[in-house]
């Protein structure tokens, strides 16, 4: 009985690494970029290489097959995985890359490859460091820095590196791998659900994934409420509700559930707007005030990647909602 | 709504001398001299009280009239005191006696005030009054030594108030607490009468701004308060920014304190809404907030700390401007930022969520902070709908008890899917 309790504990992980593709062949989208990751294998050698595009597109996934193909099954040797959102200083640059970057590799592949995930959260001092870092240690590491978005990567790292442009996977593709890993872990998914699960992805297939294991963990077989129900606890967020509080006047009320939302939560703040945007289309006001909050939307969307507070640039938006309120009962 | 309260320093007013903190031989004095005028008029016919501020100059006046049942006629600073106006004041203080039949007081108060064209020939007009007086004159002013008040000192029995020592006032502060229904830390007390510096009226402000609508005060609730700038308290510096009039004034207000930016950017974001009561201006006041945070952003990214320039500009003449149509009645206290507070409290449960987010990190390949954010929610539905699942998932993230408790929420729960584990 222990035994078999022990097996099967050890079976489970997350699904959305258990069916990350291991190798570039096992790729299903990004046809064109894979194509020539392929070449790279083949030619033996990898150029410096940014990998830009949204969310769950498949960057980091790429860069980890190629090194496999490249070194085979002892690739972690010749890796190095970064993340610039955790360490985004200069001082990383100077030290932990540099470390890695100038030692020689062992083997017949003369270099190592170094990923630099989220690298559009570096900061531009420590973006000029790692340009000189890149063209000095050329011979011992290419680099591979992943990204949202490429602009926010300096003009001078961006001409060192082939750039690869990642795009949300379409709708085909996407349903084919749920389906997939719907059938491998015996999930009843209803087409509904799997609708749904677009829906609330817009093309992120590791957040697909996720909702797929959350809403599979129930027991039940998989629909568009139990999708629904399940994205809507995994942002407790009710950014509904806090919408409502806004609307019907209570500014400091509202702050509070949006503070509670990113604080407590950790809700991400890009996640809070674009529930606000979809929201805001749903509502039931006039339509030219409609039109007026999601241009401010936009701005504030905007504003949230620039800035350096979420809860400021949002609150800032939740005080529009309390002035079309006020104007809305003005008007009735 | 924005919540309109009395001010503490007027709803807990003293109401008897023995309620006055401090200073028992000046009262004393002072209640001696008022005394002797029912046997005539003294030798000296006006009282001068010195002392710093808030020390209970004023109120010790006040009581004092309540008790002995005599009128207060009172002129301050907010009135003008040119020597036209003192003069027209000057009749009622020759006159004998008060409409009811009783004594009078006449009572100058921030005579410190006393200066300038406004107020010229002031002293000269206060000496003729005391010369003339049938009823007794109180003068109250910071520092009678001044050396415009020099020939005014020769006419006036001079009264020393001194600064009460913290553990009375930490004793006041205590028994307004159980009249608000407050229970409060003694260290938080004893904190705020310590760094009032003997002004009482400062410290039932504070302790106000930093108590009301709670139930408890703990050390922890007051001990930002040593941050506090000493020459100009935090709050000036955030009237002249909120209720500031030109964009120049409110910009100044930011040089006037050594809170650092982040810190007082902080304090006009928790206190805006409040403040601002017309959603127009909240509007407006909100957006130069979030245009100061862009620009903090930028200095983040650049490390081009020149942009600071316009974050101080946005966040203090950008707020100060946005007022139009905001009236505030009544006293709004400001209130210390509660994001803050909350950061502090939630610590030890940042630092865990953090290190599950390191550990999701390791097997993810995506970086802490998206772990939590992302990935984090779904482990908790898993976690709650699947003990079986959870204990594998656990086991392969290298989970242990405290993070499963975190991540599910649920003490009984987790101690279910750790049982799987071992």
């Amino acid at each position: 009985m222990l035994h078999r309790k022990e097996y099967r504990v050890l079976s489970f992980e997350m699904w959305a690494e258990k069916y990350r593709p291991k190798q570039l062949e096992d790729m299903v989208d990004q046809k064109t970029i894979v194509e020539r990751l392929t070449s790279f294998v083949k030619a033996r050698n990898v150029p410096h290489c940014i990998f830009a595009g949204p969310p769950g597109t498949g960057k980091t996934t790429a860069a980890l097959c190629l090194a496999r193909d490249l070194y085979g099954e002892g690739y972690r040797e010749h890796l190095m995985e970064l993340n610039a959102s955790d360490e985004r200083g200069i001082n990383v640059v100077r030290e932990t890359i540099k470390t890695f970057a100038r030692s020689r590799s062992i083997g017949e592949i003369p270099f190592k490859i170094l990923i630099l995930d989220e690298a559009d959260n570096m900061t531009s001092d420590a973006q000029q460091a790692l340009r000189r870092t890149m063209e000095r240690y050329t011979e011992t590491c290419r680099f591979i820095m992943c990204a949202n978005y490429s602009g926010k990567i300096i003009e001078p790292i961006q001409s060192r590196c082939a750039p690869f442009r990642f795009a949300f996977l379409p709708r085909v593709e996407h349903d084919n791998y749920i389906k997939h890993i719907a059938k491998c872990e015996n999930v009843q998914l209803l087409p509904d659900g799997l609708e749904a699960i677009f829906e609330v992805s817009g093309g992120d297939l590791r957040r697909g994934i996720n909702t797929l294991q959350g809403a599979a963990s129930t027991n039940k077989p998989v629909d568009a409420k139990l999708v629904y129900s399940v994205t809507g606890k995994a942002s407790p967020s009710d950014v509904q509700k806090m919408l409502i509080t806004a609307i019907s006047g209570d500014f400091s009320g509202a702050r509070k559930q949006l503070r509670d939302m990113l604080q407590k939560y950790g809700v991400a703040g890009v996640d809070v707007i674009r529930q606000i945007h979809k929201e805001i289309f749903k509502a039931e006001i006039p339509e030219l005030l409609k039109m007026k909050l999601l241009t401010i939307t936009g701005e504030i969307d905007y504003r949230l990647v620039e800035g350096s507070d979420e809860e400021v640039q949002l609150s800032a938006l939740l005080a529009r909602l309390v002035e079309a309120g006020y104007e809305m009962k003005k008007l009735s | 709504m924005p919540f309109l309260h009395a001010a503490w320093t007027v709803k807990h007013k003293p109401k008897s001398t023995v309620e006055i903190i401090g200073n028992p031989s000046a009262i004393k004095t002072l209640c001696d001299w008022l005394q002797s005028w029912n046997k005539g008029i003294p030798k000296k016919r006006a009282a001068f009280l010195y002392g710093p501020p808030g020390v209970g100059k004023t109120v010790s006046v006040e009581v004092l009239a309540h008790d002995l049942g005599m009128e207060l006629v009172e002129k301050n600073a907010s009135d003008y005191r040119t020597e036209d106006a003192i003069k027209r004041f000057a009749g009622l203080a020759s006159q004998y006696a008060s409409l009811f039949g009783g004594k009078r007081i006449i009572l100058l108060d921030e005579l410190d005030g006393l200066m300038g064209n406004a107020d010229k020939g002031g002293v000269k007009a206060i000496i003729n009054i005391i010369k003339t007086a049938r009823s007794p004159v109180v003068l109250i002013a910071n520092n009678a030594y001044d050396p415009r008040f020099r020939t005014l000192r020769s006419y006036c029995l001079l009264i020393d108030f001194k600064k009460p020592n913290s553990s009375s006032i930490a004793k006041r502060l205590h028994h307004i607490c159980t009249r608000e229904g407050i229970l409060a830390d003694e260290d938080a007390l004893k904190f705020l009468a310590q760094r009032s510096g003997g002004d009482v009226r400062s410290a039932v402000i504070d302790l106000q701004a930093l108590a009301q609508g709670k139930k408890n005060l703990t050390y922890n609730d007051v001990s930002w308060l040593a941050y506090r700038d000493r020459q100009e308290s935090i709050f000036n510096v955030l009237k002249m920014i909120i209720y500031g009039r030109t964009s120049y004034g409110a910009k100044q207000a930011v040089n006037m304190t050594d809170v650092d930016i982040d810190m007082l950017f902080e304090w006009i974001y928790e206190n805006v809404p409040e403040h601002f009561t017309d959603p127009h201006d909240l509007v407006q006041a909100m957006d130069a907030l979030s245009m100061a945070d862009v620009y903090r952003g930028k200095i983040r990214a650049s490390q081009d700390w020149s942009f600071t320039r316009y974050v101080i500009d946005y966040m203090s003449a950008g707020v100060a401007m946005a007022r139009q149509n905001s009236k505030v009645q009544g006293w709004i206290p400001f209130k210390f930022p509660s994001r803050i507070m909350m950061l502090s409290r939630s610590k030890a449960q940042r630092a865990l969520r953090k290190s599950i987010g390191l550990k999701i990190r390791r097997k993810c390949h995506i970086s802490a902070a998206r772990a939590s954010a992302e990935v984090m929610p779904y482990l908790r539905i898993i976690f709650k709908n699947d003990v079986h699942n959870a204990a594998g998932i656990a086991k392969w993230l290298d989970l242990d008890e405290e993070m499963i408790e975190y991540i599910v929420g649920n003490k009984a729960k987790a101690g279910q899917i750790t049982a799987f584990l071992h």
